[in-house]
């Protein structure tokens, strides 16, 4: 079974989750638990790290849709950083560059939350 | 004269031999448009142009263009490549912003649009030279248009066919997924997740449908809300995708709460459940392929859904089984389990469950050193409900036979205890006697049960008094019972309806009249013999069907 782990961490008011591994239809509950979890403590500023990720399917993109309006209607985002080219390609594919914002560098992405407040 | 016309036709041959290999060079539409732009501008020093490609629908669409602002070209006349010179609008609009001249981009199979260009500097006219200039410009042109547009095409086609092989993907990951879930909850969490993530959808729900009530597996919209809209909404008129108008028209209520997009999950065209999408987030109407897309995971999260219910079912009747396999043991040894022997008397049993618990119940005890209780009944309805009744009954019974009280009186007393113990329909045909072995005889006391048959002297007895059947009322009309003086040779068989009743492959009972022919016919054989004899009859008359009800039997034989 292909290995997936996800991590916390805060910057600021700023979460960022480290992805690494394969977020797959197996994985994404567990994502899917980082999100709730998130939520429930009230941090809706969140950068999303993939600089570990492998491999990313559609069950995966799935859970950043059904989190992103929660967090941008709490003044809040899902942010995403540091995207290997692969895993790019296939939210390119999908149509996620006209909905979400993508950065080179977590830190941008901390800045442009920063640079809001 | 000629020198100076010389020089300019090298120049001219010069920038188009510059602007032929510039253009050739890439294969990007705007590139290419800009670049004949620029060229005109600078060879025919022209400061306003622009270039507009047929488009789909056979109109005219302004791709490129420079010295005109936005809102000038916003206003450009929707006319075809055909006619555009003869239609008044766009006489207007080159009239307005001082167009010159156009040129139309054909190549060898297309027209492909039009090169217009605006006032030259300093005010001049175009002449026969320049426009033979930008003749040549927009042929060598035209075939850069056309080599870009085909890999524009290719291009869009590429990325349909990497979307599709993508869907693909995610149908095959999920199909494997799907066979290894055996939980509801999370085959409709990924069902979800793929196809939001996939459509870039941000409102949905899905929902389930058993037995005629809802299951709401996920949502985002509101529950209150949805509950509402699913109720009034009968779940069998949805059999293929619903969208647009027809949404509209009739489930005008999933409109309101922001669903466009209603998809069925079935098994064998039946309707088991739905998915609710709501608008895209990029604002892309759904295309036959996305709704392919996600009836193809419906139908696979459906079946998974539809096999971690079963496979709940299952559990559910497994371990119900194993309780009923628990009162089944129990019940056993509320059954005698070695049956005294008699100076005068041979008694012999046989009891067979039609399921894992049954109603049927039988009794001999040893009251003292000459006297012997048998007993025999039926409880109505079969399970575990009619075990416990009859487990009461024969505590009733273990505890009044001890108070050697006179058997009519006890019957009074344990129908009295039966009535206040049953609930309405419940009731047990009884029938009991007690066996003196001193004096041969039997008193008995039949309530409601199939009359015993006393074979005697080649003729049958019933053993019919007693009273009503125990559990329907309280005792007022009070037992009778009778006493048998019993003599060498008589049998009394004991039996339950399970045996008269028993059914043939052909569905006829074995039937009283059968009964007391076979045993009429029984001679010469030891209680054992006689019980086994009958019961290998019944087991042959009824060979191949199903045991409907419980058998039980009781033979007595007097030595």
């Amino acid at each position: 079974m292909a290995d997936f782990n996800v991590q916390v961490r805060g910057v600021g008011h700023v979460s960022i989750v480290d992805l690494k591994g394969y977020l797959d239809a197996h994985t994404a509950p567990e994502l899917e638990s980082t999100f709730n979890k998130l939520i429930e403590a009230s941090n809706y500023k969140v950068v999303v790290n993939f600089d570990e990720l492998a491999y990313i399917s559609s069950a995966g993109l799935g859970v950043f849709m059904a989190y992103v309006e929660t967090m941008r209607e709490n003044n809040g985002d899902i942010k995403f950083a540091n995207m290997k080219d692969n895993v790019y390609s296939i939210f390119d594919l999908l149509g996620f560059p006209m909905l979400y914002e993508f950065f080179k560098d977590e830190v941008e992405a901390i800045e442009k939350f920063n640079n809001q407040d | 004269m000629q020198y100076p016309d010389k020089n300019a036709a090298l120049r001219n041959l010069s920038a188009l031999v510059d602007f032929s290999n510039l253009i050739n060079s890439s294969l990007d539409l705007n590139f290419t448009l800009n670049n004949m732009l620029l060229t005109c501008f600078s060879k025919l020093l022209a400061t306003k142009g622009l270039i507009a490609l047929n488009s789909n629908n056979n109109s005219l669409e302004v791709k490129t263009f420079k010295g005109f602002s936005k809102d000038i070209i916003s206003q450009f006349p929707n006319v075809s490549i055909d006619d555009f010179e003869n239609n008044p609008d766009f006489k207007n609009f080159a009239e307005e912003n001082n167009i010159r001249i156009c040129q139309k981009i054909v190549s060898s199979n297309n027209k492909l649009g039009v090169l217009c260009l605006g006032q030259r500097m300093g005010g001049s006219l175009y002449d026969e030279d320049d426009k033979s200039f930008l003749q040549t410009i927009v042929n060598i042109g035209a075939t850069a248009i056309e080599n870009s547009q085909i890999v524009e095409e290719l291009k869009s086609v590429n990325k349909r066919l990497d979307a599709k092989v993508n869907q693909l993907g995610s149908l095959f990951d999920l199909s494997k997924e799907f066979s290894g879930i055996l939980k509801v909850e999370m085959v409709g969490k990924l069902l979800v997740f793929s196809i939001i993530g996939q459509l870039l959808v941000s409102k949905f729900a899905v929902v389930t449908c058993e037995n005629n009530s809802y299951r709401i597996l996920e949502t985002k919209i509101p529950e209150e809300k949805l509950k509402g809209i699913i109720k009034d909404c009968n779940l069998n008129k949805i059999t293929s995708p619903i969208r647009g108008d027809e949404l509209n028209k009739e489930f005008e209520d999933f409109r309101k709460v922001g669903i466009e997009l209603v998809i069925p999950m079935t098994i064998k065209s039946e309707t088991k459940g739905l998915i609710l999408l709501g608008r895209r987030k990029n604002e892309v109407e759904y295309t036959q392929s996305d709704i392919e897309f996600v009836s193809s995971v419906g139908s696979l999260a459906i079946i998974s859904i539809e096999n971690a219910r079963l496979f709940e079912e299952a559990i559910e009747k497994q371990r119900l089984e194993k309780d009923l396999e628990i009162a089944r043991n129990i019940q056993r040894n509320l059954l005698p389990g070695r049956i005294p022997q008699l100076k005068n008397f041979e008694i012999a049993a046989f009891n067979k469950s039609a399921r894992q618990v049954g109603g049927d119940y039988y009794d001999v005890v040893t009251l003292d050193d000459h006297r012997t209780l048998i007993a025999i009944a039926d409880v109505s309805g079969k399970g575990v409900q009619a075990a416990l009744l009859m487990a009461n009954l024969q505590a009733f019974l273990k505890s009044i036979c001890k108070q050697n009280i006179p058997i009519n009186e006890a019957s009074n007393l344990i129908n009295d205890l039966v009535s206040e113990n049953t609930t309405m329909g419940s009731f047990i045909t009884f029938f009991w006697g007690i066996i003196d072995d001193e004096a041969r005889t039997l008193t008995y006391v039949n309530a409601g049960h199939n009359p015993p048959l006393l074979v005697r002297d080649n003729e049958i007895i019933k053993l019919r008094i007693g009273g009503m059947i125990l559990g329907v009322m309280s005792t007022t009309i009070p037992y009778e019972s009778e006493e048998i003086e019993l003599r060498k040779g008589d049998r009394i068989y004991l039996f339950t309806d399970g045996i008269t009743e028993a059914m043939s492959m052909d569905n006829e009972e074995f039937s009283d009249e059968k009964l007391e022919d076979f045993v009429l016919n029984q001679k010469d054989l030891s209680a054992d013999e006689l019980i086994n004899s009958l019961m290998k009859e019944v087991r042959n008359y009824t060979a191949g069907a199903d045991q409907s009800d419980d058998i039980t039997s009781l033979i007595l034989k007097v030595n």
